[in-house]
């Protein structure tokens, strides 16, 4: 599992029949030496929104989340929504888009 | 499975139902005595036993975590701190 932060929304019309109905959302990883370039797409079942900082699960977990079955073509999905995170230096903690709106 | 260090925590209110009463952990990999990465991407893990900010644990994945939190597979969760590490040592070859 791994922090990140919601960047972007992705739609695909055309796609594996056991995706239809999923929300699509693009995710920066957290890194402790700020945002990461990569970035990796999750299956959203909580209605999580741009900016707002999330928990990443993957494989089974992350299917289990989803709650369509285990045989679905995903294999990423959030399963939290952030309100706060602490560490202990403050190394790469920067603002919450939610928190400053 | 790796050795890290509780580095921070998280919180969360809007969760799958299978989080409810889970400690987040925010855990980073050891070095082998370096300097730290610039860049790492630290690791979340379910907390079930109890390990405080700072310490040394042990990270289990998958079904590992998913049992150590008292789940199996239908489980939102895929790791874990599975054991706080009293001590360790790295052989010479293993720290260079």
């Amino acid at each position: 599992m791994l922090v990140g932060t919601v960047v972007g929304n992705v739609w695909s019309t055309v796609k594996d029949p056991s995706l239809q109905g999923l929300r699509l959302l693009v995710v920066q990883p957290f890194t402790t030496g700020g945002e990461s370039a990569e970035t990796i797409v999750a299956a959203d079942p909580l209605g999580a929104g741009v900016g707002e900082r999330v928990l990443v699960v993957f494989g089974r977990a992350a299917r289990h989340c989803i709650g369509k079955g285990h045989d679905i073509g995903f294999q990423t999905a959030i399963s939290a929504i952030i309100d706060r995170m602490e560490l202990t230096d403050g190394r790469g903690v920067d603002p919450v888009a939610s928190e400053e709106n | 499975m790796f050795l890290g260090r509780v580095i921070g925590e998280v919180w969360a209110t809007r969760k799958v139902a299978d989080l409810d009463g889970h400690r987040l952990l925010v855990v980073e990999a050891l070095d082998q005595g370096g300097p730290p990465a610039p860049m790492v991407t630290p690791v979340v893990a379910a907390d079930p036993i109890g390990a405080g900010v700072g310490e040394e644990v042990l990270v289990a994945f998958g079904k590992a975590a998913r049992v150590a939190c008292g789940g199996d597979g239908d489980f939102a969760l895929e790791a874990a701190v599975v054991g706080i590490v009293d001590d360790h040592q790295l052989s010479e070859e293993g720290s260079a």
